[in-house]
Formats: structure tokens, sequence, C-alpha cells
């Protein structure tokens, strides 16, 4: 569903997502996101990527998860890569591709 | 100024509205009588037209303006010639609806310096085929061109038998004017092809528009694709007029794995990729900064006016120049739309990477206008298809002489193309004469037998469920 992956040396942390971010999906994500360790350091001020390779399906509470994560990363520290098509076409409707750095 | 400008305006209108009253007396035959005259008139002009108006506006190539008027006359005068659109158009006796069409009364029509003939001819048909009395508003680059295609087909209008009026033309050209126009009451509807600065006016006069602006149109080329025939279609297509029109390519994706070959069929069809520093050069010429959007000085000219302008040398008789871009937006000038044969070229890392350049490339000022696509495979084709937001996708096909229908498919002959809500469109449609008439439905007694049949006393019953009630509602039908 999702793993974490550091990169300190580059200074960047991914978090790779699985599946279907659907509302239950990502109610999970969000209790393991707010349970991860390796994201409980104020210090440390790895850019944030979001991996949605393997996410065929978002639900608008994942969008309010990146926007959340956009907003408190600040701009250009959160970007969301490796989006398949149909999720592409997602955020583009929701308006909010520009501000979550996509691509 | 501006009392004066009112005072026009509404002498204008009067006038429209007088055509607009004896107009929807005629019957089909007199409105049918009409058009064909109009259609023979503009389409024995055809060839004088379009050397006026290349003359005149500096843009395109004469001869393939020829083909844009033979579009706007005999193929669209084909496809409506045998159209209902007076009185009763439809009638089902079964269902009991009985359609009759009435025209929408005086359509002010704004005319792009890019088709200032062809296009204006075309409006022409379709309204009065509608029975619309036509103010016909040009581009001021074109205004010589336009008047002259609209004289020609009033005079055989009027020779018809048309009510005096039934086309006019704005000779003021400034934009205060024609947004006094637009905003008046007296107008019908708007059929604004053009800019997006006056597409937003005509949808923001409180008037009905039918606005076509811009597009940026993608075009993948799959891996399934026929390389040397797509990249022969896209030159046919992206030196057509040079590229005036606003469904031509603008942009070619493909995957890394056939970019080495599709870049080598382009060089050996003629075309050219720039370098770096000649993209910056071209850049300079073709686009505005302050806007991020084509400069006029670079739409319908050839590539050798563009090189020269631009300060580069190409080979001579080079076809279209080509700019490899690594992005989409300001950052990349040439991802926008340019009206000329210049094309921004994208190679992507997969099938997911090649797609999204060309959603973000729909999105960049392009939505619900036009895409193309290259390939025999279905699946990728229908897949692209419902991932990209446009109005038309045009499979293995030229999307200028595509989108406009006719010559590479059965949508109908246009100039005029609906880019649905994503252009601020009410439709994706390619507009024609059935746009533009009020369809009314008499709607005799049929009475329904599921409604009559169902003891509607169960509606006031709260215990009885959706699932109950469609149950019982649907039993022996």
């Amino acid at each position: 569903m999702i793993s974490f992956y550091y990169n300190d040396d580059e200074g960047i942390t991914t978090l790779s997502f699985k599946g279907r971010m659907d509302t239950l999906a990502v109610a999970k994500v969000t209790e393991l996101i707010q349970a991860e360790p390796g994201l409980q350091n104020p210090e440390k001020e790895n850019n944030l990527v979001f991996d949605l390779k393997d996410v065929d399906y978002v639900a608008s509470s994942f969008i309010r998860i990146c926007l959340t994560h956009a907003k408190k990363e600040g701009a250009g520290r959160f970007s969301i890569i490796n989006c398949q098509p149909f999720v592409k076409k997602t955020f583009k409707i929701s308006g909010l591709d520009e501000i979550l750095n996509i691509s | 100024m501006t009392d004066d400008l009112n005072t026009t305006a509404n002498e204008i209108l009067d006038r429209a509205q007088l055509a607009a009253a004896e107009f929807h007396q005629f019957n089909q035959e007199q409105t049918d009588l009409i058009v064909k005259a109009v259609f023979e008139a503009g389409f024995n002009n055809r060839v004088k037209l379009a050397k006026m108006a290349q003359e005149e506006t500096g843009m395109g190539v004469w001869e393939h303006k020829v083909i844009k008027n033979v579009l706007g006359t005999q193929l669209v005068y084909e496809s409506i010639k045998n159209e209902k659109t007076v009185g009763v158009i439809s009638q089902d006796p079964l269902t009991g609806i009985t359609e009759i069409a009435q025209p929408l009364g005086p359509i002010l029509a704004v005319i792009p310096v890019t088709n200032p003939t062809s296009t204006a001819m075309f409006k022409i048909l379709i309204c009065l085929k509608s029975r619309n009395p036509i103010i016909i508003s040009s581009h001021r680059g074109a205004a010589k061109s336009c008047a002259e295609a609209v004289r020609i087909c009033y005079e055989a209008a009027l020779s018809a038998g048309a009510p005096e009026d039934c086309i006019q033309m704005i000779s003021s050209g400034s934009r205060e004017f024609t947004q006094i126009m637009m905003a008046s009451p007296k107008v019908a509807l708007i059929l604004a092809t053009g800019g997006t600065g006056l597409v937003k006016a005509a949808y923001s006069s409180g008037n009905p528009a039918i606005g076509v602006g811009p597009g940026n149109v993608p075009v993948f080329i799959d891996e399934s694709a026929d390389i040397p025939f797509a990249v022969s279609s896209i030159i046919s297509s992206k030196t057509f007029d040079n590229g005036t029109i606003c469904a031509s390519e603008q942009a070619i994706v493909m995957e890394e794995a056939i970019a080495a070959k599709v870049r080598e069929e382009f060089e050996r069809q003629g075309c050219y990729f720039l370098s770096q520093e000649e993209i910056t050069k071209v850049e300079k010429f073709a686009i505005v900064p302050e806007t991020s959007s084509m400069s006029p000085a670079v739409v319908g000219q050839s590539v050798s006016v563009i090189a020269e302008k631009s300060g580069i040398k190409v080979p001579e008789g080079t076809k279209i120049l080509i700019a490899r871009l690594d992005g989409i937006g300001k950052a990349y000038p040439l991802s926008v739309e340019v009206l000329a044969p210049i094309l921004a070229f994208y190679i992507a890392k997969d099938y997911n990477s090649a797609v999204n350049y060309c959603i973000d490339l729909n999105y960049l000022g392009g939505i619900g206008h036009s895409a193309g696509i290259y390939a025999n495979d279905e699946r990728r084709i229908m897949e692209y298809s419902q991932l990209l937001n446009a109005g038309r996708i045009l499979v293995n096909t030229p999307t200028s002489q595509g989108a406009v229908g006719y010559f590479f498919n059965n949508l109908p002959p246009s100039l005029t193309l609906g880019c649905g809500t994503g252009g601020k469109n009410i439709t994706t449609e390619n507009i024609s004469a059935k746009n533009l008439i009020n369809i009314q439905r008499v709607s005799r007694r049929r009475n329904n037998e599921l409604w009559f049949g169902f003891d509607q006393s169960a509606y006031y019953n709260e215990s009885l469920t959706a699932d109950q009630i469609t149950e019982t509602y649907y039993k022996n039908h």
C-alpha cells in the first residue's frame, strides 16, 4: 500500500503508493504516514516525493493529502512523479496539478 | 464617440431584425434556393477570394485558401442542402412528438484573420439555411477580402429573393464597436471564431454565444504506427495554409524506442530540426514573452520567412521547423499553439509518459479542441481518446484537414469547431446549420402506461423502499 524510501544524501524522501487510493486506503495510508518514524523529524529538510507508478485510482481524499503535504513542505519541495495517464488526468480535472508539481 | 457607435449598432441591428421578421416567413424551398445561389456565387469566386485574402493578410498559401473556400461553400452546401431547417422537421406518431424549426434571429458572426473568406462564406451559408440574418464582423487585417466575400454572397442572396439586409457587415472593425454589438439584446446569438480575448468577450456579453478559441493540438505517434505514413500525413497538415487552421498539429510525441526513426523520417521528408540556439532565436520571433502566446507576426508565415525573421539559416525547401523540447509551459515557449509551420517534438521514456505529455499539452490552452493519434492498436487508440479532453480525436489523419470534416472522415464540414465546456462552449460538435435553429417540440398526449398502471398511493406509504416500489412499478412489463 505504501513504502518509504529515504535518500538523505540527495535530500529526497519518497513515498511509493500501490493500488487503488480510495477512501478506505487513504485512511490507512494516512495512519501509516503519521506513524512513520522517518517522517517525524522536523529538522530533516528532505524534499518529499509521492511516487504513483503503481496507483490506478485516486479518491478526492488522496488529492487532499497531496495538497496538505504540498502546503506543509512549501513551494518546490513537494512533487508527484510517475503518474499513470488516468491519474494524471484526474489531477488535471481537480485543477490542482500546477500547485502539486506533477510529472 | 460611444454614442455614435451605439447609434450605428442600433441601426444595423434594427435592419437585421426587419430582415429576421421577413425571413421567418420563408418556406424550405425559398430558403434552399437562396442557399444554393449563395453557394454557387461564393464557389465561383473561390480563387479570386483566396488570392485576395492571402495578399491582404500576408498569411498562408492562396492555393490552400482555395481549398478552404471550397470547404466553406461546396462541401458545406452538400452537407446541409437536404437538411430540413424550416417548419416541421420531424414527426413521430408513436411518441407523439413533432419537431418544428424556428430561426433564432440576427446572428453576429466574428471572422478570424486566418480564414477571412472561407469562414465568412461558411457562416453565411449556415445562417441563411436556418433563416437567420447575419452580421459579419471581420478582422481589421482582412476587412477587404472579407467584405468582398460578403458582397458576393449578399448580391447572390438578394437575386434569389432573400430579404434585404439578411447579410450585413460591420465596417468599423473597432473592438469597442464589436463589443457594443455583442452586448445588444437585439442579437440572438454570437458565432465567435478567434482568439481567447474575443471568445471571452462573446461569452461575457450576456447573449448566447458559440465561441471557438485556440487549440494546442498534441499528436501521439504510437509504436504501432506506420511511421513514414504518419510523418507524411503530419507534414501535409502542418504545412496546409502554413498552419493557420487552429486544429493543426502543435506537438509530436512518441516513445524513446521509435524516436530516432521518427526523427529520421521527418528529416528525410524535408523537415529541419532546430539546434538549441536556433530554438531560442525562433522563440524570440514567434512568441510574445509577456503573454507566452504566439506573435501575430508568425501566423501563417512560410518557413523561409520565419527563418529569415528569426535570423537562422535552414536548407531551401524546408517544410517544417521542429524544436525538440523537454518540457511544457512558460519555460518552453514553443510548447504553446503556433499557427505556423513550427512543431514541438517530445521524446518520452515510455507510453505512459508520452500520454502524460499529450495531456499536459492538451491542457496548455487547448482544452476541448482537437488531438491526434497515429496507431494501429485499437486498444491504445481508445485509451488515448478517453484520456484527452478534445472534441475531436483524429486517428491516422492530418488534424488540420481532419478536424474540419469531410476530406478524411465523416465529421460535418465546418470552420467553427466546438470545444465543449473545456473551451467554454456548449457543444463539442462541428458547428453547422442545425446548431442555429430553435427546435420546438409539440408533444401530443400519450398516457404513460407505467405511471397510470401503478397505484400511486404507494408513494405515500413511508415504509415502502425504492426496491419494493420499483418492483411493483415494472411488474408485468
